[in-house]
């Protein structure tokens, strides 16, 4: 599913990953951890293809993002969902519209988009909220958002940079519930956190980096 | 063609000029300041143009006779026009009815001519030729044969206005295209200026866009809409303003000296469409450009 092959990725004289080789396969549940600046974000955005590495290869799903063009790019990350710890919503805009804004770049018909806003906005346990601007929520509530857009294209893959950074520890749990439930479907899992009291009991792969290199591969 | 992308993309493209409508409205305004200008500047040139076409449909003669000329003198000068192929002759203006026409001619300022009664104008034979624009009589040959004949002072012709006017005319052209070409350029550039501004406003919401798996299209095109709905508005609005005016205007005839009238028309549809179709196409590129700057900066 998930293939890195060497990858180095630096930011002028400052090495963020250094030869890094990963495999993950369909349905795992894997979590990146490590403390500030070991390199997290800057892999998760080189598998959700935002960054280029410097160096190495990646293989998603079969295809090598290095050789893969803008528009298959794009097209690609509608199979992949990833949540950010700072939501990434659209404050002008509902609940509703949020979530369907990863339909509508796809150019679905407007029914199919309102039925399955519905549905993914339900499996996140938000109905009724679909007109509330994301400004009106708490932050736990904001990240269900993010995660019902995420969700909202089936995707084979979800990434998540650090999705409870910014929630309380009841919250948290919920979240962590939701993720597991989505894994349990068939979707692929890859959190990067700091947290260690998340990877706690998980039973589920941990990576961990620092400074840029794997320092280690367990089990939580 | 996908209807529901269509739609969103007019939907996005209207929704965005309501939220920054201050910015729009603003452009929108200078847009139409400088169509209206190019619009006036080919109002002008097509009004002077049907005018130098009228002008040029009849050739008319004037044969000035010296001062003091015998009675003799004056039949020959007329039987010799009365020869010419096609020539006919209007009338003759004695000395004394050539200055009741300039002073009508001059109107408000025929003042000017006061104590001048004494002012030599010579008397004239009018001619006019049938059928001549067709090319059928050479004027400066009848003019070079007539000024010969004794008594003769001299021969003007309508098509030497023309002639001169021509030239007149081949200068404003090009100063038109100059004007058309900077006044596109400015176009452009309030356009673009307004769209960037309008995509500064929004960098984030179409970076999250981009997340989601928006191609460029997707976000580019509403942006293009917009451009071109600001500069359509423009160039529909200064086509109003333009017919508003034209229409308050209540002479539609203008008389200068004693030339043929100007009868004033509005431009043609066809000068409209073209107008309207040049706006739409600036708008696009304005945009387009905007934009094409943007995701290289992204």
């Amino acid at each position: 599913m998930i293939q890195l092959f060497n990858i180095s990725k630096s930011f002028g004289t400052h090495k963020a990953l250094d030869d890094i080789s990963l495999k993950m396969h369909k349905g795992d549940y894997v979590f990146i951890t490590g403390p500030s600046g070991a390199g997290k974000s800057t892999l998760l955005k080189i598998i959700f293809g935002t960054a280029k590495p410097t160096s190495g290869q990646i293989i998603i799903d079969g295809i090598n993002l290095s050789r893969i063009s803008t528009q298959k790019m794009d097209h690609l990350r509608r199979k992949i969902g990833f949540v950010f710890q700072d939501f990434k919503l659209i404050n002008s805009r509902t609940v509703f519209q949020n979530v369907a804004l990863a339909l509508e770049v796809t150019g679905e018909r407007s029914s199919m988009i309102r039925k399955r806003t519905n549905q993914a906005l339900k499996a996140v346990g938000l109905s009724g909220r679909e007109q509330a601007f994301p400004l009106e929520l708490s932050g736990g509530e904001q990240q269900r958002v993010a995660i019902a857009r995420a969700l909202i294209n089936e995707p084979m893959l979800l990434i998540a940079d650090e999705p409870t950074g910014n929630l309380d520890p009841d919250i948290t749990k919920e979240i962590m519930v939701l993720f597991r439930g989505i894994n349990l479907k068939g979707t692929t899992l890859v959190i990067a956190t700091h947290n260690p009291e998340l990877l706690k009991d998980t039973g589920q792969r941990v990576v961990t980096l620092e400074k840029g290199r794997v320092v280690d591969e367990g089990s939580g | 063609m996908n209807i529901t992308l269509w739609t969103y993309y007019f939907k996005t493209a209207f929704s965005n000029i309501l939220k920054n409508r201050l910015i729009h409205l603003i452009s929108i305004g200078t847009i139409t300041i400088s169509i209206i200008l190019l619009a006036s500047f080919m109002l002008l040139s097509t009004n002077i143009n049907n005018w130098a076409r009228k002008l040029g449909e009849s050739l008319s003669m004037s044969v000035y006779l010296k001062d003091g000329i015998d009675e003799k003198s004056k039949k020959d000068i007329e039987s010799a026009i009365k020869q010419i192929k096609g020539a006919e002759i209007k009338g003759f203006i004695t000395k004394e009815e050539a200055m009741i026409s300039l002073k009508k001619g001059l109107g408000d300022q025929a003042g000017l001519l006061e104590g001048l009664d004494d002012i030599a104008l010579p008397g004239s034979f009018e001619i006019i030729f049938k059928n001549g624009s067709n090319g059928a009589v050479d004027p400066k040959l009848i003019k070079a044969s007539l000024e010969k004949i004794k008594g003769v002072d001299e021969v003007q012709y309508s098509q030497q206005w023309i002639e001169r006017f021509q030239g007149v005319m081949g200068m404003l052209r090009v100063a038109g295209y100059a004007m058309g070409a900077l006044l596109s350029i400015a176009v452009l550039f309030i356009t673009g200026n307004t769209i960037k501004l309008t995509i500064y406003t929004r960098k984030e919401e179409i970076e999250i866009y981009k997340l989601v798996g928006a191609t460029d299209w997707f976000v580019k095109v509403p942006f293009l809409i917009e451009g071109a709905i600001q500069c359509l508005a423009g160039g529909i609005a200064a086509l109003l303003l333009l017919f508003l005016a034209y229409a308050a205007i209540t002479p539609k005839t203008i008389d200068i000296m004693n030339l043929p009238a100007i009868n004033l028309s509005f431009l043609s549809i066809g000068d409209m469409g073209f107008i309207i179709l040049l706006s739409l196409l600036l708008g696009f590129v304005g945009g387009f450009i905007s934009i094409g700057r943007f995701f290289r900066s992204i």
